[in-house]
């Protein structure tokens, strides 16, 4: 069977390119108005180098990078019914609590924030619904919540207390162990990965209580205590100075050496 | 540091008078600890209140007219209070060291020596089986279940301790009081959610009632699993948050 490619559908050639023109203008305009349909917000304030980020978002993705600069750059991109942003500097700290500003709002679009912060800044950020980021911080706490369904990803990530927890969503930490650092990484359901390097060491509560799937990758496990027919592994791993605790109620947690 | 250090460094840290290392410390435990946490925002919302409001508008007119009917008022119960105190020191004075006389009969006195000894035989008993069991490693202690020894049982039988049964079912009830609560918020809240965030939180409360269902029926079947009770505790916890963080959009 051959196909007369000249025509197809019947039309010809210089129908065919107007039917392509118009599609295309259509196609235009309706990417132009999707991309008004998002507001931007962009502010910049100057900062110490050990500013602490308090972040409370309604829903959406929130990343936030460390930089090597003294100040805090934040941009949002919000869809509509754009929400209200009223970022407060308050003595070396800076807060934005979108759940606070858009009270009693019936109707609030997805923010997207795009954080830069000095490195060595401590972060706290939750959100009710959507993924949380978080790359390149060494400050002294960094603590990613997320009330409902989400990831959470923690990258290069060197603080002596870290804390995640999400509900439905996967958890990944890549970054360092601190000498008696805390470590807390909580889920409902999902995969909690974490990589740190081999010769981390610490007090380690990992709970498994559905799927009993822990996996302690290459780490040493002769002396870790399997409780509850392998619900639970208790344990230490060299000093055991950190303490690290992980709680997946209905997923695995598995450990990668970095 | 524990929520008492903290709360009393609160002010200065808002303040920002702290040094770099207790500022630190204090910023670690507000991020795990949700009270202290919540007296921190409750104290910024006050600062930034205070900084918004220009002076005038904050202060009552006629406070030195104010301060002084207080003062006055507490100097006049602080004499009251004294001149109370006073009356009763003479009137235990009068009455002598010993204002009653304990009386016993020979048995009365014999049965409770008994009494005495024989408890304190028991504890002593408890006491060596206590230490000369083995202990495991005290650093991961805190994770393994601990199982009541004998004594405590036969306490927990005879009612005088609560068992940590009895505790879980207190604190269940507890929480569940709590759910309820936060349950009725909901209820009047959701129906101004978009679809997606109703199916999120539908989602996740699903999630965490199916686990809560798993561990009530292990705990049924074996009401000494431990684990499955601090996990019961977990789970209600998370739902609470849940519940009473989706209640404030």
């Amino acid at each position: 069977m051959n196909l007369d490619l000249h025509n197809l559908f019947g039309f010809s050639a210089s129908k065919k390119t107007t039917i392509l023109l118009w599609l295309s203008v259509v196609f235009f305009t309706f990417s132009i108005a999707e991309i008004s349909a998002q507001a931007k917000f962009a502010k910049t304030y100057p900062a110490s180098k050990t500013v602490q980020l308090r972040l409370i978002n309604r829903s959406g993705t929130v990343t936030v990078e460390g930089w090597d600069r003294s100040e805090v750059a934040i941009s949002a991109y919000m869809e509509k019914p754009a929400a209200n942003i009223a970022p407060q500097s308050l003595s070396g700290m800076i807060v934005i609590n979108l759940v606070k500003d858009n009270q009693g709002r019936n109707e609030v679009g997805n923010v997207n924030f795009l954080i830069r912060v000095p490195y060595t800044s401590s972060v706290d950020i939750e959100t009710r619904m959507g993924n949380l980021n978080v790359s390149n911080i060494q400050g002294n706490l960094v603590r990613a919540h997320i009330s409902s369904e989400g990831d959470i990803i923690l990258m290069n990530v060197v603080s002596p207390a870290v804390v995640a927890e999400n509900g439905i969503g996967d958890i990944f930490f890549d970054g360092e162990i601190k000498r008696e650092g805390s470590y807390r990484f909580t889920s409902m359901r999902g995969a909690i990965n974490l990589r740190i390097p081999f010769e981390s060491s610490f007090k380690l509560v990992a709970t498994a209580p559905t799927t009993r799937s822990i996996n302690l990758g290459s780490f040493p496990n002769n002396n870790m205590n399997f409780v509850g027919n392998g619900r639970r592994i208790v344990g230490k791993i060299g000093d055991g100075s950190a303490t690290f605790t992980v709680t997946n109620q209905r997923g695995s947690i598995a450990f990668i050496r970095r | 540091m524990n929520c008492e250090q903290c709360q009393k460094l609160i002010s200065a840290f808002l303040d920002n008078d702290l040094d770099e290392k207790e500022s630190a410390s204090v910023q670690t435990h507000l991020a795990l600890c949700i009270q202290c946490a919540k007296i921190c925002e409750d104290f910024a919302v006050i600062l930034d209140f205070c900084h918004e409001q220009p002076a005038s508008e904050t202060l009552l007119p006629n406070s030195q007219a104010l301060w002084c009917r207080i003062s006055n008022s507490i100097e006049t119960e602080i004499k009251a209070e004294h001149a109370h105190v006073k009356k009763q020191k003479q009137t235990e004075e009068k009455k002598g060291w010993f204002p009653r006389v304990w009386k016993f009969s020979f048995s009365q006195a014999a049965s409770a020596v008994l009494g005495i000894a024989l408890i304190s035989s028991l504890l002593t008993v408890a006491g060596i089986k206590n230490y000369s069991a083995a202990t495991p490693d005290p650093d991961i202690v805190f994770a393994l279940p601990s199982e009541p020894n004998a004594f405590e049982k036969v306490l927990g039988k005879l009612g005088l301790i609560e068992t940590a049964q009895d505790v879980r079912r207190r604190r269940i009830e507890q929480q569940r009081a709590a759910i309820e609560y936060w349950n009725k918020r909901i209820e009047a809240r959701r129906m101004q959610w978009n679809a997606h965030l109703r199916e999120a939180f539908d989602r996740n409360l699903n999630e965490i009632d199916q686990a809560v269902n798993e561990y009530t029926l292990i705990l049924q079947e074996n009401p000494q699993d431990e684990l499955s009770g601090e996990m019961l505790d977990s789970t209600l916890n998370e739902k609470m948050e849940l519940l009473r963080e989706f209640s404030d959009l």
